[in-house]
């Protein structure tokens, strides 16, 4: 399974790649910026991807945009500061698979990309 | 930007802390008001507001609080690099979970991250500057609420 995390901060990157360790993740992608994941997903159509919202340059919600254009079964997990419902509604409409709040709380990512994968 | 708002970070702090470590205790001396000097430690990770308010929320610390942080997170190595991503990272979800309370329209920058105690950073004449004191570990770090 190829994993694809895309968050501008390089900490937060490495957490949610340590949490999400386990034998099903095969391959992991890290970009800092909407314009490299696009690049990333676009090769390698990864089986997730994690996207943070507020990022320089292309915004996290852009991004969902470009990579639901190139699959529309893409499955996104939204992580991102933003903890207000009209933002997570919006997300999921625009094709987002789940929405998680920052900060990260590993059993519920967790918990996400579990129901992520089953799904 | 009132007395009422400040509460609404004083509970994102809380959030922050103790997602990085249930049992360690963070305590929140009541806020005050400082319009002149603020009070910039080491690391400063400023979030530039705008849309129905406008101003500046910052989250500053000292190193050591920020290594301990990094420690808690498991990150290795810690260097000077990491640490500027840190203080940006905590004052972006500082301010991104107010939007709990303010709303869509409370917009947020991408961090900016300044180091020493002169921060260059145009804060609005008119804002309100709340300072919330944050005691973790035995170090001291500040938010700062500068909003209109």
């Amino acid at each position: 399974m190829k994993l694809l995390i895309v968050d501008d901060s390089s900490v937060v990157r490495r957490a949610i790649e340590r949490d999400l360790e386990s034998g099903e993740i095969t391959e992991v992608d890290q970009a800092a910026t909407g314009e490299d994941a696009l690049r990333l997903y676009a090769a390698k159509l990864h089986d997730v991807v994690t996207l943070d919202i507020t990022m320089p340059g292309m915004d996290g919600l852009t991004c969902l945009d470009k990579i639901i254009e190139i699959n529309p079964e893409a499955r996104v997990l939204i992580i991102s500061a933003l903890r207000d419902k009209a933002t997570a509604i919006d997300a999921i409409k625009r094709g987002a698979s789940g929405f998680l709040c920052k900060p990260i709380n590993p059993p519920e990512l967790k918990e996400a990309f579990k129901l992520l994968i089953e799904d | 930007m009132n007395d009422g708002d400040i509460q609404v970070f004083i509970t994102c702090v809380q959030r922050y802390f103790e997602s990085i470590k249930r049992d360690v205790v963070v305590v929140i001396e009541p806020p005050f008001i400082k319009d002149e000097e603020k009070p910039f430690l080491e690391y400063t990770g400023i979030i530039g507001i705008s849309g129905k308010t406008r101003g500046a929320v910052c989250f500053t610390a000292n190193g050591v609080m920020l290594e301990s942080i990094l420690s808690f997170l498991n990150e290795a190595p810690i260097n000077r690099n990491v640490i500027c991503d840190l203080v940006g990272e905590i004052a972006n979800t500082l301010s991104g979970n107010a939007r709990e309370e303010f709303g869509k329209d409370f917009l947020i920058s991408v961090p900016i991250v300044s180091t020493g105690k002169n921060v260059r950073f145009q804060f609005p004449s008119d804002s309100r500057n709340y300072v919330i004191p944050i005691i973790w570990q035995g170090e001291k770090a500040y938010l700062l609420v500068c909003l209109t």
